[in-house]
């Protein structure tokens, strides 16, 4: 029966997948003892029964299991899926914060008649929010999100990361002492969801971006910002300017309806199974669905006041479910487990 | 090339090593700099196996437990001597531009 020391490794290292314990499980227990122990019986048998791997080797075995279990180039089949659905769908969220991010210094630029833009219409309003916090830190987050953005796609992860830290912060301020000097609503779900589901989630998935993930395709994603400011914000900047912004969704809204839109153009493909990239693309869309669903549902808090705007966001919910529905069988096939890859030194290496 | 597997690869150029016999080179070639934890080592080991610049040399039973050492392979040996020589060339760039003679860089 094995020592305490020995059994608690081994259980940290269950946080690794299956097929990478198979070959090193062995190899890394024994690495791990040789170096816990000092070769004094009486200090190697305290040290065997009552010692514990110390919080920097989970820390490294936690940080391998994501490598591995979000993989990249040389990872197995499945999890080189999960890796690259997962960076495509922290990708698609930091693009919205970052279309978002854009249209506040865009209006900031016109409001301000920066840049030598024309005067701005009455109906134009800022997009910094009142609160404890001065409009220049929010639209230093703004940039924050930006720079995140363009980071990643560049491949620079490590300051993608430091921005993405940084950009998170004016809304957790914002929020706690919205909750702590009563100017939020203690039942208001919508906006501390937005900052779970759509900032700290996906600013927690950037462990995705590791060093064996292939580089983001730059500028289909590049080019996907101004295309996506075009195409949904300058139309909802239109319904504003023109008093009618009573019309367009909510944040929670137009997400649902952006992900059923990109479900419902991606279906096709996804039944037909003609490209092998089909399956990645359909489990990024349902990742999305998963966190355009909850963000949608969590919100609904929000409006207990007013069937009616209940009934639409049901409505939002129940199209983002059935477009998601028609992706949904693509993206199973694509993570369903897959016997693992051989590896070239599988059988010197197995014991 | 990263400068974990630089050094797991320098650690195995001098000969065969088992897990933690390269995390103690490693420590003694980067004067203590680099301490590998064994999940990072790991990682490193399981790229560059995959990579076929290491592989398993034999197994040794030691205190009951089987220690198993790995080896370059020629793909490595070649791999680690051209890394070596860009990390030298930029060295010398460095010591230039610093205005070091090649012998002060040591002291």
């Amino acid at each position: 029966m094995s020592a305490g020391l020995e059994r608690r490794y081994r259980r940290v290292l269950r946080l690794l997948p299956g097929y990478y314990r198979a070959t090193w499980e062995e190899d890394m227990v024994a690495a791990f003892l040789d170096s816990a122990l000092t070769g004094d019986p009486d200090d190697d048998e305290f040290t065997l029964e009552f010692g514990r791997p110390t919080w920097p080797e989970i820390a490294s075995v936690a940080d391998l299991a994501a490598r591995l279990y979000l993989g990249g180039a040389g990872a197995p089949r499945r999890y080189l899926a999960w890796g690259q659905a997962v960076r495509g769908a922290v990708l698609a969220v930091i693009g919205v914060h970052a279309v978002v991010s854009l249209d506040a210094l865009v209006r900031l630029a016109w409001i301000h008649r920066l840049l030598g833009v024309p005067a701005a219409p009455a109906g134009l309003l800022a997009s910094t929010p009142a609160g404890i916090l001065p409009p220049a830190v929010w639209y230093l987050g703004d940039c924050a999100w930006l720079m995140v953005f363009v980071t990643l796609i560049l491949g620079r992860y490590w300051v993608a990361r430091v921005y993405a830290a940084l950009a998170i912060v004016p809304d957790l301020v914002w929020l706690l002492h919205g909750q702590f000097t009563g100017f939020l609503p203690a039942t208001s779900l919508g906006p501390w969801s937005f900052w779970v589901l759509l900032s700290v989630v996906p600013v927690l998935a950037l462990a995705a971006f590791h060093r064996d993930a292939p580089p983001a395709a730059r500028w289909p994603w590049l080019l996907a910002l101004p295309a996506a400011y075009l195409l949904v914000d300058v139309p909802l900047l239109a319904l504003q300017v023109t008093g009618n912004s009573a019309w367009g969704p909510d944040d929670s809204g137009l997400f649902c309806l952006l992900v059923a839109l990109a479900c419902l153009a991606h279906a096709p493909r996804a039944w037909s199974g003609a490209s092998a990239g089909s399956g990645v693309w359909s489990l990024t869309l349902a990742l999305l669905a998963v966190v355009a669903g909850a963000y949608r549902i969590a919100s609904l808090a929000d409006y207990l006041h007013d069937p009616h705007l209940i009934r639409v966001s049901l409505a939002e919910l129940l199209i983002l479910t059935v477009a998601a529905a028609l992706v949904a069988p693509d993206a199973a096939r694509t993570a369903r487990p897959a016997p693992p890859r051989p590896r070239p030194d599988q059988e010197t290496l197995a014991y | 090339m990263t400068g974990q597997a630089f050094f797991v690869l320098t650690a195995l150029a001098a000969g065969p090593r088992h897990g933690y016999g390269i995390v103690g080179e490693v420590a003694d070639l980067s004067h203590g700099q680099v301490k590998l934890k064994i999940g990072s080592l790991y990682g490193v080991l399981d790229r560059l196996a995959t990579d076929g610049l290491i592989e398993p040399d034999r197994e040794e039973a030691h205190d009951g437990r089987l220690r198993r050492y790995y080896r370059l392979t020629s793909d490595g040996r070649n791999a680690l001597a051209q890394e070596a020589s860009i990390r030298a060339a930029t060295a010398r760039v460095v010591r230039l531009r610093l205005g070091l003679a090649a012998g002060e860089a040591a002291g």
